[in-house]
């Protein structure tokens, strides 16, 4: 009697388990539908959208952009959800999981994160409200182009961030050097970072500095054009690893595991101002602005900007980029509304909003770049103004089905490399191994 | 009061039920004298059951309830235990049962499962990091187990004599335990930090040449040492605690003998304490491996799996399979792994158990 009792509760709870798990089969598929005539903000019922986000205390233009839109839209109350910047894409795909979710407007951090929520059946296709809305993408640059999984788009683009070289002009100024270019290939670029290092102990100044992610090292090998970071022969990478593990084998850079081992930040790094050339994307300019403004950054005052270094034979201005976007979740109760709202943010208004803030948007135009490079707080010379100035942009990171699989791979074999654990050779014979037999 | 209840029931029998009372009666009485002529054990059993089942049927229909006493009785039994047992089919038992299942399917959490049988386990022979996380998720364990055990013994030890300051002591070694593991995990990366960490400048000025400095957390070959120093460190305290109970429950008349036959603190230790903490030993040794196969966040803290893959632990690698690839069934199937490990491992130790922790 009670053995019976038990394994029919125990059924009873693992069909239900079940049941619940895999109850969305049906709605998801009729995720492309077309937005159904009568949207709901054109009524005035009060709606609430929750829109994800992260680090809401320090990013200057989510609240602009809420306050100008509810401005304009009485009915609608948008409300922020923190889910942490650490381990935000993660915590997000956490959320949308068994279409329950709550949130209405999820903010897409990176490429790997989003190609796994378009996997997921999480996202909202977007084509047909962009049809209705009469959008024109070519506003983008091209950048849409490169997130369309399956013919269609389920996110737009509202920042669009792009790696730089920023640089420490007091430490040129002191060692008597020219400030770097912005058309250096990698040769002039290892030279000049050799220059200003200065390894008397106590008095050390370090000529560059790479943060301790990936990108920062392995992506300078894609900006040729010519090879991918998803294409599963990573041989290209040989001859920048050389030149930065030569870098910190010769004190010009900080030692990777020290780094990596007191988690020390790029901003306090840079910060620190015995770090002559750091390459890092546009959202640190912001940042810089704010902290040497609010006083926080007493080491360093005068700074600049100029282009990535460049391989030999490429164009100046080659670069890596990071994109920003919105997307409407599938479980929204109210796409309509939160297409309004997402319209609005990656529409040139929403632009001028975020441009305002310091912040690079995804639509980059002449008035947008000279409403930054004119702020206060940025770097006066015509150069650092010129460094905002693109050619080709690389996403860091290209839509792929396995691309958080190769992320994973690729951290290890990084860490691994530069950390001195493995050779050059081993961490591209591994990268190789591991990535191809993913791609089989 | 009882009788005329149940007088005032039978009244209200309908026709039809009266007539199967009777019936049912008339059975009963057939079935009693039958059985009294049986005399083969089993046909005998059959009848009495269903003598049994008649008298019930009788029963029920004379007192018109539909729950007997019993069924009553051993309802509230099962509603007092329901609160704890709900509880644990919904959160533990379900969640196991369901990455059973999931482990022979294919899942990323949103769309439809599909089953590709034992594809996950065969996956996992092809895995390089499957392999390296098993290889260090046991290495971590054996070396975490029997240093902890020595320390917490030792410790417990030291501080279960009159030693000045021991309370001051005993909280001291407590202390790590009950900190915030985030925040420990950063002052040790600051200790053992390669370029100016103190643990390297004490070892520089030993003599220890700059170049030959372990690179500690950073350092393929020192990281899991710092980790499983870090684990040591941190738990000890909390073993030591229980040993220390232990200890205050062994009577002190038997050191007393010890001493008047003239036996020496080895003596006493090897002959007295150990063998009468046997039992303590056993479930520290238990509840240890357990949680040392559960290893995650010291290792997220310290070293992030890396270098490369040289701290990489089980559940670590789940987690980065199920919640960053989002690959749940292959996640599933290397939880069955973990699972099946510490199975054995608990097993055999069980039945250590009988030869140790009764004795």
């Amino acid at each position: 009697m009670k053995r019976r009792i038990c394994i029919i509760l125990v059924f009873v709870l693992l069909l239900t388990a079940l049941a619940g798990c895999s109850n969305n089969k049906g709605k998801t598929t009729g995720g492309s539908a077309a937005p159904t005539s009568g949207g709901d903000n054109s009524t005035n019922e009060p709606i609430t959208l929750k829109w994800s986000v992260w680090d809401i205390n320090s990013t200057t233009y989510y609240q602009p952009l809420i306050d100008t839109y509810e401005a304009a839209h009485e009915n609608v109350k948008i409300e922020m959800v923190d889910l942490g910047s650490a381990d935000y894409m993660t915590v997000l795909a956490t959320e949308l999981t068994g279409n329950d979710s709550d949130i209405d407007i999820a903010t897409i951090k990176d490429i790997p994160g989003y190609a796994t929520l378009v996997e997921k059946n999480a996202l909202e296709p977007l084509n047909s409200y962009i049809k209705t809305a009469g959008i024109d993408v070519s506003v983008y640059g091209g950048i849409t182009n490169q997130i369309i999984i399956n013919d269609r788009l389920y996110a737009l683009p509202f920042r669009s961030d792009f790696w730089v070289l920023f640089y420490n002009k007091e430490i040129f100024d002191a060692a008597g050097v020219d400030y770097p270019t912005n058309d250096m290939t990698f040769e002039q670029y290892d030279e000049l970072a050799r220059k200003v290092t200065n390894t008397t102990l106590g008095a050390q100044g370090y000529g560059a500095h790479y943060h301790t992610w990936r990108s920062a090292v392995q992506l300078f090998g894609i900006l040729d054009g010519k090879n991918s970071i998803v294409g599963g022969n990573y041989d290209f990478l040989k001859p920048y690893y050389e030149l930065v593990l030569k870098q910190q084998e010769d004190q010009v850079v900080q030692d990777y595991a020290t780094l990596k081992t007191s988690s020390l930040h790029y901003s306090g790094a840079f910060a620190q101002g015995n770090v002559a050339m750091m390459n890092m994307g546009t959202w640190f300019i912001p940042t810089l602005i704010e902290k040497i403004d609010s006083g926080e950054y007493t080491d360093i005052s005068k700074w600049g900007l100029a282009k990535y270094p460049h391989a030999e034979g490429v164009e100046p201005g080659s670069t890596l980029a990071t994109i920003t976007s919105l997307a409407v979740t599938t479980a929204s109760k109210h796409k309509e509304a939160a297409f309004d709202f997402l319209e609005f943010i990656t529409s040139s208004e929403g632009a001028k909003v975020i441009a305002s803030t310091g912040t690079i948007p995804a639509i980059k135009t002449e008035a947008v770049i000279e409403s930054i490079s004119s702020m206060e707080g940025f770097p006066e010379d015509e150069g650092s103004a010129e460094a905002l100035q693109t050619a080709n942009t690389y996403l860091e990171m290209p839509v792929h089905v396995n691309s958080s699989e190769i992320e994973t791979i690729l951290n290890t074999a990084h860490d691994n490399i530069m950390s001195g654990n493995a050779t050059i050779e081993e961490g591209i014979e591994y990268m190789n191994t591991e990535v191809g037999k993913l791609l089989q | 009061m009882e009788n005329k209840n149940k007088e005032s029931k039978i009244r209200q029998l309908t026709d039809k039920q009266k007539t199967e009372l009777a019936e049912l009666e008339a059975t009963l009485i057939g079935l009693i004298d039958c059985v009294q002529t049986i005399s083969v054990s089993k046909e005998k059993e059959k009848v009495l059951s269903n003598i049994a089942k008649t008298q019930k049927k009788i029963k029920h229909i004379k007192l018109g309830g539909i729950l007997s006493k019993e069924t009553k009785r051993n309802l509230v039994a099962y509603s007092f235990i329901a609160p704890n047992f709900i509880g644990f089919m919904v959160f533990t038992l379900g969640p196991i049962m369901f990455a059973f299942l999931l482990s022979f399917m294919k899942w990323d959490g949103n769309n439809a499962m599909d089953f590709v049988g034992i594809n996950n386990f065969l996956r996992l022979t092809d895995d390089v990091r499957f392999k390296a996380a098993f290889v260090n998720t046991v290495v971590y364990s054996l070396a975490t187990v029997p240093l902890t055990l020595l320390f917490a013994l030792g410790l417990a030890i030291i501080l279960n004599q009159k030693v000045k300051f021991r309370n001051v002591f005993r909280t001291a070694s407590f202390f790590p335990y009950v900190a915030s593991l985030v925040a420990v995990a950063a002052v040790w990366n600051m200790l053992f930090s390669p370029a100016n960490g103190p643990v390297n400048m004490l070892l520089a000025n030993l003599g220890v040449a700059v170049k030959n400095l372990p690179k500690w957390a950073a350092d393929k070959h020192f990281a899991m040492l710092t980790v499983i120093l870090f684990s040591v460190w941190k738990s000890m305290g909390y073993y030591m605690v229980i040993y220390l109970a232990g200890l205050q429950g062994i009577s002190a008349e038997m050191y007393e003998a010890a001493s008047l036959d003239g036996a020496n603190s080895w003596q006493k230790f090897k002959s007295i304490t150990w063998p009468m903490l046997q039992p303590t030993t056993f479930f520290v040794v238990v509840i240890l491996t357990i949680n040392c196969f559960k290893v995650y966040d010291q290792i997220y803290m310290i070293t992030q799996g890396g270098p490369g893959t040289s701290t990489l632990v089980l559940v670590y690698h789940i987690y980065d399979t199920a919640f960053k690839s989002w690959d749940l069934g292959y996640a599933s199937a290397i939880s069955v792994v973990l699972f099946l490990l510490v199975l054995i491992v608990t097993l055999v130790q069980f039945k250590g158990e009988k030869k140790y922790a009764n004795s």
